[in-house]
């Protein structure tokens, strides 16, 4: 057991690998009543053309991933959720691009619980009948985010940017898709990716690491697992352009959704270079975009922009894009004012007052981040799929410089690279 | 968790509720003004808060009080507007990081403070009342949101259930007010609902976080000094309703998946002695991933991803959602109705209710590690009147049988259904 000590963040971490190669980490929050747990696989929906080395190169159906999760949840003696339940334990899963993450909340039973938790994540059981009566619930999950205009409007800006890498495909599928999927191609994914040395717990809460650690290592150790070589994910090279300028989706709105964004040409970035480009590209685009800049209240004021204006940025080693906007009443007028305004910023470039304001409000955000402890798990092994470490942050956010700000701002911003999406009223 | 450890006092007309510990990076206020639910101020109480966020008598500029905001660490300022029972509340928050974790000059408790005092009671005036442009643009926004509803539709079907089986009651009316209502507010009207509203309103301040009593007094005497009359009590004019018949309404729109909603009234209120059995009675329901509904509306049948229900204590009602296929209307509404049926009927397994006590007894025991669930908790005794604790609420759970859970169901009578469609059909 190594123990890591983050004084500023009055945080202590407990690390330990276990033979089978399973990550296990605890954050002991010794005032909180709740422990909250995830066991997470670096496993996603564009993990969807691979090969394990060893094995045969395989293509699986889009929405694989997310269906696996689902099916997870049966066992044998029936749905999981009920044993959580007899012990006062919140469950849930869920799937992004690059991982899935199983996990509950509970104030009592906490071994009974993270058993249950790893054991059921560890015993997969597929039957062609309960294969195919999960279809029928997943068809409806995809129904319901058709009907989601904010979703529609996100994947068409992914659609429109991404022509081959899986990013652009719904992370749940289509009911085509899922429609091929059987027990066979559920077990070969499961086998691919469920490999505990491809996974990692994380718990935080009211426990004792050593307990928490003990426990584990007996777990695993009465499991037998090969040892498994190393898994390439296959992906076609993406065109560094935008697969199309233009996307628009049509769904009963109030007033057009609209969200664009800029492809980066990507350098595989990995570990704390991945992790400070990041940080220093969502501080930027809060520079820009912010609902403290002018930029903002002017939109604001000419009604172009409302409270959902927002912005973000999403990267993996191969893609990296951002996704601006909201909803508007006039979308060709509101990206041609912020073609003006943007460019008008890319003159001048940002100011040293408010780039020290910004960071300090990401300061801010992340100490605030850290009272929540569903967010700490989510970040932590979000960073550490990446190989970056969320309690190193705060340092990152200190050695950021202005210019460093500036140049990521003329580097992201690249008309050429814009895609935009729109969902629009029949 | 015993006796939830807020200490209670009054200052400047308000009540003041702090809970000192050290368990939190940060300081957590909410600030609860309500009103009753009225058709004639209900936009106009909606929508001070939006002009009252756009400027103060020292941050005039929008820009200005945003920036304050972020110099303050990025302090997380908000509110929101709901109801409650009948009433309409407004709750404004504060989250802002302990100063003993950041390099800070000034005290962040302290600052944040009068930055929400100034918010509430100095707001950016000229010649006597709101800037004509924000009040101009927040209408905007105001209608925008209205009228943006529909976009969800799993939250516009919710709220349109609730419409329709309160038509004759003031629950029926939205918290952001009333789209028609909006053209007439002008900047010099709604000045005077907004002094109206303050001095009206039943004000209780909640502060959670490494601080005390006193030093809240002083932050509260010093920030919101403006002489408020003494805050009155929540009272509660709440009265069975007996279903007659039960009420179909359809609704057709542009969707890909039908949106089936229900709603029940009960007898049963926050205040009541048999409260914990209509939580218990929700649990078994539709609460949780164990409740008859996911079991049998999802896991049985495939009909819905989605299928639960809700308890609201305040309000005296409960409601079950759902999204189907437009052609499984009638087999998911019978397969729901045989579940309250069941319930009724007291076929309700040990398991069941063993499993049910053992979430509610999570949910309630994790309000703890939020310092905004832990206010929301103890502002359902000042909205109520009904002082229980959180342990005091699981004891009362703990000792629910299925022949209280039965005696709960009987109090629960469907009323409304409704069900948004395809225009395809």
């Amino acid at each position: 057991m190594k123990q890591i000590h983050y004084d500023k963040l009055q945080e202590t971490l407990y690390h330990e690998v276990m033979d089978n190669g399973l990550q296990v980490y605890v954050l002991p929050k010794p005032a909180f009543k709740k422990t909250y747990a995830t066991f997470a696989t670096k496993y996603g929906s564009v993990d969807n053309h691979f090969k394990v080395a060893g094995g045969e190169e395989t293509t699986v159906p889009d929405g694989i991933a997310h269906f696996l999760e689902h099916k997870m949840f049966e066992e044998p003696e029936g749905d999981i959720f009920a044993t959580f339940a007899s012990n006062g334990a919140s469950a849930n899963a869920f799937t992004s691009f690059d991982q899935t993450v199983y996990l509950f909340s509970a104030t009592e039973n906490i071994e009974t619980n993270l058993t249950t938790l790893v054991d059921f994540v560890q015993r997969p059981y597929f039957t062609d009948e309960n294969v195919e009566k999960e279809k029928g619930i997943i068809g409806q999950e995809i129904n319901m985010y058709a009907d989601n205009p904010d979703w529609r409007v996100y994947f068409g800006l992914i659609e429109a940017m991404y022509a081959k890498h899986p990013v652009h495909i719904d992370i749940a599928g289509t009911i085509e898709s899922i429609a091929t999927i059987t027990k066979e191609t559920l077990y070969t994914c499961y086998n691919s990716f469920y490999h505990p040395s491809n996974m990692l717990l994380f718990v935080v809460g009211g426990v004792d690491p050593e307990q928490v650690f003990e426990l584990i290592r007996n777990n695993q150790a009465a499991k037998s697992y090969e040892k498994q070589g190393e898994i390439t994910r296959i992906f076609e090279e993406e065109p560094v352009q935008v697969a199309e300028k233009h996307q628009e989706s049509r769904l009963a709105v109030s007033m057009p959704k609209c969200l664009f964004g800029f492809k980066e040409k990507v350098e595989g970035l990995t570990g704390e270079a991945a992790v400070r480009r990041d940080l220093i590209t969502k501080l930027m685009l809060d520079l820009l975009l912010g609902s403290s800049t002018a930029l903002y209240q002017k939109l604001y004021d000419e009604e172009l922009i409302s409270d959902s204006f927002g912005h973000e940025f999403n990267s993996s080693p191969q893609y990296a894009f951002s996704a601006i906007g909201g909803d508007t009443k006039d979308p060709g007028l509101l990206l041609e004012r912020i073609k003006e305004e943007i460019n008008a910023v890319l003159e001048s470039g940002f100011a040293e007052k408010d780039f020290e304001r910004a960071r300090k409000k990401k300061i801010g955000g992340y100490l605030r981040m850290l009272n929540s402890p569903e967010s700490i798990a989510h970040e932590f092994t979000r960073y550490q799929f990446r190989g970056g470490d969320l309690f190193e942050v705060l340092p990152i956010y200190e050695s950021i410089t202005l210019d460093e700000v500036n140049t990521r701002l003329h580097d992201h911003v690249d008309w050429e690279q814009l895609a935009v999406s729109l969902v629009v009223s029949p | 968790m015993t006796n939830n450890g807020f200490q209670h006092g009054n200052a400047a007309g308000m009540r003041i509720h702090v809970l000192p510990t050290k368990a939190f990076k940060t300081f957590a206020i909410s600030l609860y003004a309500g009103v009753p639910l009225d058709e004639s101020t209900v936009t106009s109480t909606a929508l001070a808060p939006f002009v009252l966020r756009r400027g103060t008598a020292t941050y005039p500029e929008t820009t200005q009080f945003r920036e304050r905001l972020e110099e303050l660490y990025g302090a997380g300022f908000g509110f929101d507007i709901y109801k409650r029972g009948d009433y309409q509340i407004v709750q404004f928050r504060m989250d802002t990081i302990n100063d003993s974790f950041v390099q800070s000059k000034e005290s962040l408790l302290g600052e944040s403070f009068a930055f929400l005092g100034e918010v509430l009671t100095r707001p950016l005036l000229e010649n006597g009342s709101f800037r004509a442009s924000y009040v101009a643009t927040e209408r905007e926004t105001v209608r925008k949101k209205l009228e943006a509803i529909v976009n969800d539709k799993i939250r516009y079907a919710a709220e349109r259930c609730i419409e329709e089986m309160c038509r004759q009651e003031p629950y029926r009316l939205h918290p952001l007010g009333q789209r028609a209502d909006l053209d007439g507010i002008t900047p010099e009207n709604l000045y005077e609902s907004y002094t109206a509203w303050l001095n009206g309103a039943i004000l209780d301040l909640y502060v959670v976080g490494d601080t005390t009593p006193e030093e809240v007094e002083k932050l509260v005497i010093r920030h919101f000094g403006r002489a408020h009359k003494q805050s009155e009590s929540y009272t509660s004019n709440f009265k069975p309703v007996t279903v007659q018949e039960v009420r179909t309404v359809e609704e057709k729109l542009d969707v890909n998946q039908g949106k089936l909603n229900m709603g029940l009234r009960t007898s049963i209120t926050y205040k009541d002695d048999r409260y914990a059995s209509a939580l218990m009675y929700n649990g078994i329901l539709g609460g949780y991933p164990h409740s008859k509904l996911f079991v049998n509306v999802r896991e049985k049948e495939s009909l819905a991803y989605y299928a639960s229900s809700r308890y609201d204590g305040h309000k005296g009602i409960g409601t079950i959602q759902s999204g189907i296929e437009t052609q499984n209307y009638g087999k998911a509404v019978d397969i729901i109705r045989k579940q309250l049926d069941e319930l009724k009927a007291g076929n309700i397994s040990d398991l069941e209710l063993s499993q049910t006590k053992a979430m509610i007894r999570n949910l309630l025991s994790e309000i703890q590690d939020s310092a905004f669930e832990l206010i929301s908790f103890d502002f359902n005794r000042q909205l109520s009147g009904k002082d229980r604790s959180a342990q005091e609420l699981l004891a009362e759970v703990d000792g629910i049988g299925a022949e209280e859970v039965k005696a709960a169901a009987d109090t629960f009578q469907l009323d409304t259904i409704y069900f948004l469609t395809g225009k395809g059909e």
